[in-house]
């Protein structure tokens, strides 16, 4: 062995070293996560118990009738007496936000891969993308309604049409924002424009596209609720939004809480459930820990 | 080494120019000539053409004047591998794959293209991190693996353009061996783009000598043929070369 490869070898060892090094102090971190996700998560559940304890309180001692306002207490109590309904009503709903979303991720990427691939495509269709965009739902979902008829049909063409347009701009500006050191290299290694978008730009936008699909899926809820405001009378079951109007129309201002927090807890559940499985899938994107276990 | 013995020529550049669109000339009456197996760097201040010469030399932009000669066989772009400052590593790809790209690009099958990204680990002196993502590797060995996938492709020619710029002092003199070794098992022919009067003169067979305003080449040396080792970096003849050169840098300065 010659010196200069001794010393070479020298150098990998001590790289190795460093990285198992950087190894060991990952296993003391877990305690201090456990702390900190207590520290974190005990404040605010302690301020709910509080804040629903003194509305409690507020409306007994007031006596305020529950068509104003309902006690913690009524809400509960409309929600069991209205279960069934609610049931149906809260699957209506995820039903038409979860197809919504799902489409406009679909369509969405894809019309930014479609967009991206071309200059001319992307001249032409980006400014009407973002014009879209600024169009308030609402304005349009009677047309909608007019176009593929009252229910289900058109309340999930709605929460598609609001969740679709992040999809776009966000893929786009990820597809857009590859690194020119990496796109120079793929095209020194005779790269076909398939490969950079594919092997490169694509990959490279992930982060992008899931910030999009955060706020796509948030969308598609109010979407969903919007059309069946407007949409939901007929066709069966209704959901969310047309269980809101009638139960607004009839004064039953407890069950209004109950479907209000439903949809909100709905809400919260989906993105939480789309943001688990993006940071799953972005982990093998950038992160090294699940791939070694 | 095979310094000594003159090799074949392997590319003759005569009376090569460019001049950009908006009139700036980045290089002037460039000629050079490159021997297969050479080690030639390129040292001269920022905006002396330098990434010029490569990119004509690349194929990625024609010379406004004169012209660019392949002796013998003719080279390819395929034949050419390249290494810059930045690693430029694809951070969702692990280390092999990473390496493998160039082949991959090119249609290789899988089976194929991982022997070969392999042998290039190894030959970088990686193995053991073939399934390690670029994060977790440190600059110095993001860099081995930017090499690894210059290599891996069997370049007849490789082109570095500043590859140790960003790396401290004790990577750099490492990747300097590292390098060297490697350059002399593969035999091929690496144009070495560096402002640093050091590292040229430690490296290379031959040193050219650029100045800006416009780009060209004032000088070109041809580096003796020394045992590159540690004690070369201390002797006399060492800081004697860099006097040399630094003080022709100077002078063109002005």
């Amino acid at each position: 062995m010659s010196q200069e490869s001794v010393a070479a070898t020298d150098t990998v060892k001590q790289e190795r070293l460093d990285t198992a090094g950087q190894k060991r102090t990952e296993a003391g971190r877990f305690t201090g996560k456990v702390r900190e996700i207590s520290g974190r998560v005990l404040p605010p559940a302690a301020a709910f118990l509080i804040g629903i304890l003194l509305w409690q309180a507020v409306v007994m001692i007031t006596g305020v009738p529950p068509y104003i306002l309902p006690a913690p207490t009524d809400i509960a109590i409309a929600a069991a007496e209205n279960a069934e309904r609610l049931q149906t009503a809260v699957l209506s709903t995820m039903l038409s936000s979860v197809v919504g979303f799902i489409a406009s991720v679909v369509l969405g990427i894809g019309a930014a891969v479609l967009m991206a691939s071309s200059k001319m495509v992307e001249r032409s269709l980006y400014p009407y993308a973002i014009i879209l965009q600024t169009i308030p739902v609402v304005a349009i979902a009677p047309i909608i309604v007019i176009w593929f008829g009252s229910g289900l049909n058109a309340i999930m063409m709605i929460a598609f049409i609001i969740a679709f347009f992040p999809m776009v701009s966000n893929t786009l500006i990820g597809l857009n924002a590859t690194e020119k050191n990496m796109k120079d290299l793929f095209h020194l290694y005779n790269a076909s424009r398939w490969q950079v978008m594919w092997k490169l730009r694509f990959p490279a936008a992930l982060p992008f596209i899931i910030g999009g699909m955060k706020i796509s899926c948030t969308l598609a809820v109010i979407g969903a609720i919007v059309g069946e405001y407007i949409a939901g009378g007929s066709g069966g079951s209704g959901g969310l939004g047309y269980a809101i109007t009638v139960a607004a129309s009839r004064l039953q201002t407890p069950y209004l809480f109950t479907l209000g927090l439903s949809a909100s807890v709905f809400g919260i559940v989906f993105f939480l459930t789309v943001n688990y499985f993006s940071s799953r899938l972005l982990r093998s994107w950038h992160d090294s820990e699940l791939k070694q276990d | 080494m095979n310094t000594a013995v003159q090799t074949p020529v392997q590319m003759t550049l005569t009376g090569v120019g460019k001049v950009y669109a908006n009139d700036t000339t980045a290089l002037q009456n460039v000629n050079l000539e490159i021997r297969r197996g050479e080690f030639y760097s390129f040292v001269g201040p920022s905006g002396c053409g330098k990434s010029t010469i490569f990119k004509l030399i690349a194929g990625l932009s024609e010379p406004t004047s004169g012209s660019i000669e392949m002796n013998g066989e003719e080279l390819s772009k395929e034949d050419i591998g390249f290494v810059f400052q930045n690693a430029t590593l694809l951070p969702w790809r692990p280390v092999l794959d990473n390496v493998a790209l160039p082949l991959e690009l090119k249609g290789v099958g899988k089976k194929e293209r991982r022997e070969k990204a392999q042998e290039a680990v190894d030959l970088v002196g990686l193995s053991g991190y073939e399934e390690s993502l670029p994060r977790e590797l440190s600059g110095g060995m993001q860099m081995r693996v930017s090499i690894a996938r210059a290599l891996t492709a069997r370049p007849k020619l490789l082109l570095m353009d500043e590859p140790f710029g960003a790396l401290d002092e004790m990577t750099r003199q490492n990747l300097h061996f590292e390098l060297l070794r490697i350059w002399q098992k593969t035999e091929m022919t690496v144009l070495f783009i560096t402002h640093n009067v050091f590292e040229s003169v430690f490296l290379s067979t031959k040193v050219a000598i650029m100045s800006a305003g416009p780009g060209r080449i004032t000088k070109v040396h041809r580096i003796p043929d020394y045992e590159r080792n540690e004690r070369f970096r201390s002797s006399p003849e060492f800081s004697d070369w860099v006097g040399t050169i630094s003080e022709e840098l100077h002078q063109h300065e002005a």
